[in-house]
């Protein structure tokens, strides 16, 4: 029985004398060896070792191997071995013919008991003339020349068979060999395993030192425990989880890049030792830990124990980056989710705005005294379906099919009208402290101008705002904002906003918000210079605004501009009235606004056109009034007109009668006597 | 006072003459609105400033179209503060288009029509390249030969209209909608070789306006004035001429000449003040030490025979060493 400890194969096999052989498969390239004394016979009966290999009659000063003769035959072209008696007896089962610089394999003849035949380091080219050997166990052909394996199928018994640093470029016809226990193929051409699927006994399979590019179809190899695969070219591994005996692979100096290409090794249990090393992934830095990780049965790798230390470390590195690869791909799915969202906004924002537009074309005809044109209702609004809020009210980033509203460190975004709901929310005062900047993407201005004062109470650190698709068309706009508590920045994005196009946007902007001692308009600093341009613009505007307006529009226009913030505070729900005169205070000191600017205001649209349904409801009121008092006067005109025409006859009238009646003094004497006594 | 005249006139037509009724029903429309606010200093005197204000022509600031559009008064009051408040605009030779132009007319009025811009915008332009930049003088004065005399306009329009498809003179011409403007002009290669329309044939159709409209028109005189001075012209080339008449400006009342145009020294005494308010400025602008000396009771000199000769200028309540006396008592 052959042991299944094998070391190398020298010549010292025959000093075993204990019976069995010892046999050892090599696992690196021979050294050179340099002696093979190999002296059986003590009693140097030397027969000249006549050999007489037909194709080898050159200068042979070799040693010999057995004592054998080599005859060459007449018959066939194969030499003839021939051995003397007392060497068959002694060594029946075994036949060394190393360097023996044969170029075929002579024919054996009456050696049907051998069971090891070695024939290292020969010029072999075929194995031939083995085929009687039935009995052997053990062939040895390192070293030669044999291009192809076979003239094998009688062998039945081999078990080991050593075919390294040979020329074989395809394993072949090993079907009968089905005991074989060792197969060393190292040091071939090899550039695929195949045929090997019935040597269900193999324990030790040596590729080493060929040409595969893969590994695969080791399926039926149900006993092999070591499998040599050094020094090759290969990029990925398959089929290695089909050994269910497997404890030993090698897979050094080979091209794998990737734990994927190797991943069948994970599914193995039976692994015990693996070497990587000179491979590409060995390079890598998550190596060490993510071959620990993925085959926790490991005791070795690249020829080192395992300790418990780097097993550990292993696992944690591999939790980390597992929470790692699941936080990005949590961020990348929230990102894409609010692409889409912002995506979905915009399209609806350009279909109102589209919208808007033919509705302009279509009034263009009509002649209108009120030009404001009202944005239509979108019909059907887009049935938004509410996804849960990430995480608590706090996390800031709600998605929602029509509007998306985050909070990113210092920065507020809102996409949508919809989101300006979200202003009414529970905001820690952390959160909304931290925020600085808020920008406000596809939404109406006027609906944001509604909601500034809620910003100002709930963001009160939002110094810098930025305004993109908020269809921002006339200068009057930009006094809205005069009523925010303080904006170092501002930044008006072209797109969506015409207003940017004026030349004197900029300017109107710093006249109007001087207040604010602006830092910055859309990235640039606001120089001493454009502070003077703009008041030298505009500066007459509020002059006269503010002055030569009569007082009691004055008192009206600021009134109004508070009647408005009132109502703007005492919509928005759970506020105490005692915080609605604070801030009416607060607003007045702190303001610090030009009071010759406060008269420039912004209505909104819908409170204009509101405005002037009241406007147009006093104004018939009024009319109508007036009428009245126009008939009255008029009527007291005519009559005092007629009067006056008609007095100068009425005088001279009553004068006649009073002239007629006292004409008989005495008559008229007795008749107001008379009346006298009457009335008493 | 008591003249013929005006008693020969029946009553609503007399008030409707002077737009006496307009104003009365603003002044008790504006009484309701701010009734609250009112009450605490009288009535008599909201009255007082009310009419104070029309005088002065600023109570047109920051009304609603409507108003403005109501009486010519009004118009002019208009003309006149959009060129006070916007004369350094001008001044500093930026040319604008005609949106921004409008949303200048917007930040004193936020209802004006974009309509009525787009007009005087074509007068400047001669309806060409709407999009082109004009400068401040000749926007002002298209502006307002279109915003005062808008209805004359359409009418002249009409006129001009039906002269060049060659219709029966003799047909009632009614002042059509706006719409009139707007319809397609028969290609003037196909109507006639020359251009536009014969100018004398033209000033006969007009003739009939000056009768039967109750809109203010332009001097006749003056329009005759134009028209002979051309054999042929077109319906722009007609308006351009009437925006660059010296007659008819000084006729309306309310801008000064051309040539004053950004002279305003009273005004810019104010700007030089209120530059050197700006917080942080170094050197002031340089200011016209003369200006200073000027007594404010002067009326200007700039040539502008604003009816409503006295001209006081409100004592702006922040300036101190003002020696002069108002007649009307401030806030």
């Amino acid at each position: 029985m052959i042991p299944g400890k094998y070391r190398s194969v020298s010549g010292r096999a025959a000093n075993n004398v204990n019976c069995g052989l010892h046999l050892v498969i090599q696992t690196s390239s021979l050294p050179e060896k340099s002696k093979v004394e190999f002296r059986l016979n003590k009693e140097t009966s030397s027969f000249p070792g006549r050999l007489l290999q037909h194709d080898l009659e050159r200068n042979y000063s070799s040693r010999q191997g057995d004592h054998v003769n080599l005859v060459s035959s007449s018959m066939s072209s194969f030499p003839i071995l021939q051995r003397s008696s007392e060497e068959k007896i002694l060594y029946s089962d075994r036949l060394t013919l190393e360097r023996q610089k044969l170029t075929v394999c002579p024919i054996i003849d009456g050696e049907e008991h051998l069971r090891l035949l070695n024939f290292q380091h020969n010029f072999i080219t075929r194995i031939q003339n083995i085929s009687n050997l039935q009995r052997l166990i053990f062939l040895d052909l390192y070293d030669n020349q044999i291009e192809e394996i076979s003239g094998l199928s009688t062998l039945r018994s081999l078990r080991v068979l050593l075919l390294g640093k040979n020329r074989i470029r395809k394993i072949s016809n090993l079907e009968t060999l089905k005991s074989l226990d060792v197969l060393d193929l190292h040091g071939n051409q090899i550039t695929k395993i195949e045929n090997v699927n019935h040597l269900c006994d193999l324990r030790v399979l040596n590729l080493a030192r060929n040409l595969l590019g893969h590994v695969d179809n080791l399926k039926g190899l149900d006993s092999l425990a070591e499998l040599n695969l050094r020094h090759n070219q290969i990029t990925f591994v398959r089929d290695v989880d089909n050994l269910p005996c497997l404890q030993r692979l090698f897979l050094s100096f080979n091209n794998i890049s990737s734990f994927d290409s190797v991943s069948c090794l994970a599914e193995s249990t039976s692994l015990s030792d693996i070497s990587f090393d000179g491979n590409p992934i060995a390079q890598e830095s998550w190596y060490k830990h993510t071959v620990l990780q993925n085959m926790t049965q490991l005791r070795q790798l690249d020829m080192k124990r395992v300790t418990e230390e780097e097993r550990r470390m292993a696992s944690v590195v591999a939790k980390k980056e597992e929470e790692k690869k699941r936080e990005s791909h949590k961020q990348s799915l929230l990102k894409e989710k609010k692409r889409l969202t912002i995506n979905n906004v915009a399209r609806k924002w350009d279909l109102q705005q589209n919208r808007v537009v033919n509705t302009l074309t279509s009034q263009d005809g009509k002649d209108s005294d009120s030009p404001s044109q009202d944005t239509p209702q979108i019909e059907g609004s887009a049935v938004s379906t509410f996804t849960e809020e990430t995480g608590s009210v706090d996390s800031g980033l709600t998605v929602t099919d029509t509007h998306l509203v985050e909070v990113d460190g210092d920065t507020l975004s809102l996409y949508g009208s919809g989101a300006l709901e979200s202003l009414d929310r529970n905001w820690s005062a952390q959160t909304a402290g931290m925020v600085t900047t808020v920008s406000f993407t596809f939404i109406e201005f006027d609906e944001i101008v509604q909601v500034l004062p809620k910003l100002k109470l709930k963001f009160p650190n939002s110094l810098h705002l930025k305004f993109k698709e908020t269809n921002l068309v006339m200068l009057q706009q930009f006094n809205a904002l005069a009523q925010l508590r303080r904006v170092d920045q501002l930044t008006i994005d072209p797109q969506g906003n015409p207003v940017v196009n004026f030349t004197l946007w900029k300017y109107y902007v710093l006249f109007r918000l001087s207040h604010f001692s602006m830092q910055k308009i859309n990235g640039t600093e606001v120089t001493q210079n454009d502070m003077i341009m703009a008041e030298r613009l505009f500066g007459i505007l509020a002059h006269v605004a503010s002055s030569e307006l009569p007082p009691y529009r004055m008192i009206s226009i600021l009134g109004d501009a508070r009647k408005k913030q009132f109502r703007y505070l005492l919509e928005t729900k759970g506020k105490k009235p005692g915080i609605i005169s604070e801030e009416n205070n607060d607003s007045r000191r702190l303001t610090g606004e030009n009071t010759n600017r406060a008269t420039l205001n912004y209505t909104t649209r819908e409170f204009y056109n509101e405005k002037l349904e009241e406007i147009k409801e006093k104004n018939k009121f009024c009319k109508m009034y007036i009428e009245d008092l126009v008939k009255e006067a008029t009527e007291i005109n005519m009559k005092n007109e007629a009067l006056h025409k008609l007095w100068p006859q009425m005088f001279i009238e009553l004068v006649r009668d009073a002239v007629i009646e006292i004409r008989n003094k005495n008559s008229y004497m007795k008749l107001c006597l008379q009346q006298i006594t009457d009335q008493k | 006072m008591l003249s013929p005249e005006r008693l020969a006139l029946p009553d609503y037509e007399y008030l409707a003459q002077r737009h006496v009724l307009t104003y009365m029903e603003d002044a008790v429309c504006q009484l309701l609105e701010n009734k609250e606010d009112i009450n605490q200093y009288g009535i008599a005197r909201f009255f007082t400033e009310y009419f104070n204000s029309v005088c002065q022509g600023t109570h047109v600031l920051f009304r609603e179209f409507s108003f403005i559009q109501a009486t010519p008064h009004n118009r002019a009051s208009f003309l006149r503060a959009f060129w006070r408040c916007f004369r350094t605009v001008g001044k500093n030779g930026d040319l604008l288009t005609m949106k921004e132009y409008h949303c200048l007319l917007q930040l004193l009025c936020p209802d004006f029509p974009l309509e009525l811009t787009q007009k005087a915008a074509r007068i400047v332009l001669m309806d060409d390249a709407m999009d082109c930049l004009m400068s401040f003088s000749d926007f002002l004065f298209a502006f307002q030969i279109q915003f005062y005399y808008s209805e004359f306009l359409e009418s002249v329009a009409a006129i001009y209209q039906d002269l060049l498809s060659g219709k029966n003179p003799n047909t009632v011409i009614v002042p059509t909608s706006s719409s009139g403007q707007h319809r397609q002009r028969p290609a003037l290669g196909e109507a006639s070789l020359l251009e536009g329309v014969e100018a004398s044939l033209f000033y006969q159709r007009l003739e009939n306006l000056w009768d039967r409209h109750k809109y203010s028109c332009p001097p006749p005189a003056l329009v005759k004035e134009v028209l002979s001075n051309v054999q042929r012209l077109t319906f722009y080339g007609f308006l351009v001429a009437l925006s660059r008449h010296h007659g008819i400006n000084q006729a309306l009342g309310a801008l000064p000449d051309k040539g004053d145009l950004m002279h305003d020294p009273a005004m810019d005494e104010e700007l030089e003040r209120l530059l050197a308010q700006v917080p942080g400025l170094v050197n002031s602008v340089t200011a016209n030490p003369e200006a200073s000396y000027l007594s404010s009771r002067t009326p200007p000199r700039v040539a502008s025979p604003w009816r409503p000769l006295h001209h006081t200028r409100k004592v702006d309540a922040e300036s101190d060493g003002s020696t002069e006396e108002t007649d009307e008592s401030e806030t």
